[in-house]
């Protein structure tokens, strides 16, 4: 019981002292009023952060929505965010295995499978680093960041698309590079 | 046979008043002004062990937590570290907050981060070692008091799930559902989860995006009335789970399995949902 009653104690008397000192210092009402005002804000702001904001990205101050007794909100339901595109990464993953092995286990340099490697590997890590922004800037709490992240990791896939295009078609391609690479 | 419970233990105390005093060691006048406090030393032969242990204290909102370090003799301590939080409690320092009923994890409710690794008070032994004891609240959640977490959020995901049965169509006999004694083993290993919320707690991505994904625990659950023979909303339950938060935050981290007090896998039921939904 005391515990609930002793903050608002608390808050009072430092209040009063607050508007007390205020009272000395100024003469006019309205400077009072103010001070007193930003004596009040700096002591509800003091309150909550208890610990040291150097950390990074510090969690904020804790928000339920809704009532203590309700749910908590049911996203809504978009398979291709959720089963599809997991399903879709899976895929993707597991297909690159084969792509790997299968040129040199062939023995062989056929273009098509080299560009086929390449798109699978520009999707794979399109859709790993896109997991790593879902998973550290949630829209949220940062929608901005999240968005800019986003569009940042497009401009990246289409960059490295292009550069694989022109790697494939002006140069030796991925798996004769591998090779060399592998020898020396 | 009370009133044989209560002679007996009169006898005890009387025999025990004859050899020593009683110590009465629990008064209001030790609280809160020192930072290490120690019951009075006994016989020789007694075990010592430290216990550091997390307090913040509400009243006082701009004082940093703390770690408050108090000395027990184990000799006089029961085995498992609630005991030793109830003996700080009652005979040390009446101030220090945690929760606890049931004593023999069924209850969930001491739930806490002991040397680094979320578990129920009651269920932890005392290491017999001479090491500092740490004992925090559970991690990466707001504190209410000392060990005591908010688990308000956590309790809300585990509304928002519809934890019971949904049926339209009445039982053949009228009676009750029945169930197969194969459906009936498909819960087992999943009804046991007592909400501790441990494995919630310990999931990294529950710590990054707590709001949204549901965490180890309330997935457990979900999976519990998915595979419900008895169920009806298997569609509206995948729906539920069909987006990129709630279920699909899920790293295969397998923190929840580790730590779970109880033995349960929270880390295979979600692989099994997953399982579920994709094709």
């Amino acid at each position: 019981m005391a515990s609930i009653i002793r903050p608002a104690l608390l808050r009072q008397t430092a209040l009063a002292a607050s508007t007390r000192s205020a009272a000395r210092v100024s003469t006019s009402f309205a400077q009072q009023s103010v001070r007193s005002a930003i004596l009040k804000d700096s002591a509800r702001c003091a309150a909550f952060h208890t610990s040291s904001r150097r950390s990074l990205l510090p969690p904020g101050p804790q928000v339920i929505k809704g009532g203590v007794n309700d749910p908590a909100p049911v996203p809504e339901t978009s398979p291709s965010h959720g089963s599809y595109h997991w399903v879709f990464d899976r895929v993707i993953a597991a297909g690159l295995v084969p792509l790997t092995v299968a040129p040199f286990a062939a023995g062989s340099l056929n273009p098509g499978m080299d560009a086929l490697l390449c798109s699978f590997l520009l999707i794979h890590s399109h859709t790993g680093f896109q997991n790593i922004i879902v998973d550290y800037v949630p829209t949220t709490r940062y929608p901005k960041s999240r968005k800019a992240a986003m569009w940042l990791l497009n401009l990246a896939t289409v960059t490295v698309g292009i550069g694989l295009y022109e790697f494939e078609t002006n140069d030796v391609g991925l798996t004769e590079t591998i090779k060399r690479v592998w020898k020396a | 046979m009370a009133a044989l419970r209560s002679s007996s233990r009169l006898l005890a105390t009387a025999s025990r008043s004859a050899f020593k005093p009683a110590i009465f060691t629990r008064s209001m006048a030790t609280v809160g002004d020192a930072t290490n406090q120690a019951e009075p030393k006994g016989a020789s032969d007694s075990k010592m062990k430290k216990f550091q242990i997390y307090r913040w204290n509400p009243d006082q909102p701009t004082e940093k937590p703390k770690m408050q370090t108090y000395e027990l003799d184990l000799n006089k301590t029961g085995p498992m570290v609630l005991d030793a939080l109830v003996r700080i409690k009652n005979e040390i320092d009446p101030t220090l907050t945690f929760r606890r009923s049931c004593r023999e994890g069924i209850c969930g409710s001491c739930a806490m981060n002991i040397n680094g690794t979320n578990t129920l008070a009651c269920l932890c032994r005392i290491p017999t070692d001479t090491k500092d004891m740490k004992v925090y609240p559970l991690p990466h959640t707001y504190v209410v008091k000392d060990l005591v977490p908010d688990l308000t959020h956590f309790y809300k995901q585990y509304k928002s799930i519809k934890p019971y049965l949904q049926r339209d169509t009445p039982s053949p006999d009228g009676k009750e559902y029945r169930q197969s004694k194969a459906d009936r083993r498909k819960l087992d290993g999943l009804y046991e989860c007592i909400l501790c919320a441990c494995c919630s707690t310990s999931c990294p991505s529950y710590w990054w995006n707590q709001e949204e994904y549901l965490g180890p625990a309330i997935l457990l659950q979900s999976y519990r009335w998915i595979i419900d023979s008895r169920d009806e909303r298997l569609s509206e339950r995948k729906a539920a789970l069909d987006n990129s938060m709630s279920l699909y935050r899920c790293h295969t981290i397998l923190n929840c399995t580790r730590t779970c007090p109880k033995g349960l896998n929270p880390g295979l039921a979600i692989a099994e949902i997953k399982k579920e939904m994709s094709f």
